[in-house]
């Protein structure tokens, strides 16, 4: 199954979902289709005129260009989703620090699907970090579990 | 064909970066991970390049700090992915990456300073530990400490215990 995750450029969470046998969608691979496409408006710079236009479809248009770009990376992500895993309370710092409002929507997209959604908060401890394992790890199993009983009913 | 159409050609083959410079367009299919060896690790980066090399399959391998960066077309670049966390599954991890190895928007041999993705690195790998723990003991712990029993039931406990000792 296509998982998101939140932050979207996280290692351990993507790690943590090639290895149960899923497929992470993470910003990187948005970022890959759009800086090594042959195209003649292959940025220089991250941001192509077309992005704001794209956005427009989770922001309106009085919201700043800057959000609505960004929200351009992340809906691919948000369409594709089929299951989420959501990162709280992480320090400054920890994922995209570009926009904080683009993030809010972007999590907000991701409550609204119905989809199935892990919400953790950011692991302090070493105890708290084991039992976030676990809770991936066992929400990644059910997955998995819940897609081969649908394939069963179809 | 002239001279002339000759640089045309190169020139719409490649991909201006910018700065003067371009960058060749058979990026296309070809993808990048970063391979990140965790504190505790029992190979060195060094190691691991070596393990690369030895493994003579088509693609990029770049030695860095934290591990290698791998660049190349998928099948390869997952095998050796595959190959690579074997050597130690539960203290190597794998980043995805959406720019080329030293592509000059991003290479800080270019840019100067680290690259922006570098610093989620720094950031995740004092996690890393512990997830390397977790991934070798997985278990379920209770977060929530066990909540203190009231003075008057601690001393008929404590009654109970004297009662059943004499």
């Amino acid at each position: 199954m296509k998982v998101a995750i939140f932050p979207p450029n996280s290692m351990i969470l993507a790690d943590m979902i090639v290895r149960s046998g899923h497929e992470p969608l993470v910003v990187q691979k948005e970022m890959q289709k759009k800086v090594t496409s042959p195209e003649l408006d292959a940025p220089p710079f991250n941001m192509t005129e077309e992005d704001p236009i794209n956005g427009l479809k989770y922001a309106a248009i009085e919201v700043p260009s800057g959000v609505r770009g960004r929200m351009s990376l992340f809906g691919p992500i948000i369409e594709e989703a089929e299951a989420a895993i959501i990162m709280s309370e992480a320090p400054y710092g920890f994922g995209c620090v570009g926009c904080a409002r683009s993030s809010e929507l972007t999590v907000f997209s991701l409550r609204r699907k119905q989809i199935p959604i892990l919400e953790l908060e950011y692991p302090t401890t070493r105890d708290d970090t084991i039992e976030m394992v676990h809770k991936i790890n066992t929400f990644l199993d059910t997955l998995e579990n819940n897609n081969q009983e649908d394939m069963a009913d179809d | 064909m002239s001279e002339k159409n000759k640089d045309i050609d190169t020139e719409f083959c490649h991909i201006p970066m910018g700065d003067g410079t371009y960058r060749d367009s058979d990026q296309k299919d070809k993808i990048t991970r970063m391979i990140i060896l965790g504190p505790g690790c029992s190979v060195s980066s060094k190691e691991l390049l070596n393990f690369l090399h030895m493994l003579e399959l088509p693609i990029n391998i770049r030695l860095t700090c934290y591990g290698a960066n791998l660049n190349g077309y998928p099948e390869y670049v997952m095998e050796a992915v595959a190959k690579a966390r074997e050597l130690d599954p539960n203290h190597i991890f794998v980043k995805f990456r959406g720019f080329p190895p030293g592509d000059p928007r991003r290479c800080r041999a270019k840019r100067g300073g680290a690259r922006e993705g570098f610093h989620q690195i720094e950031s995740e790998y004092k996690l890393l530990p512990d997830v390397s723990i977790a991934l070798e003991n997985p278990r379920h712990v209770d977060l929530n400490p066990p909540k203190k029993i009231p003075l008057e039931e601690f001393i008929e406990i404590v009654d109970e215990y004297d009662e059943n000792k004499s």
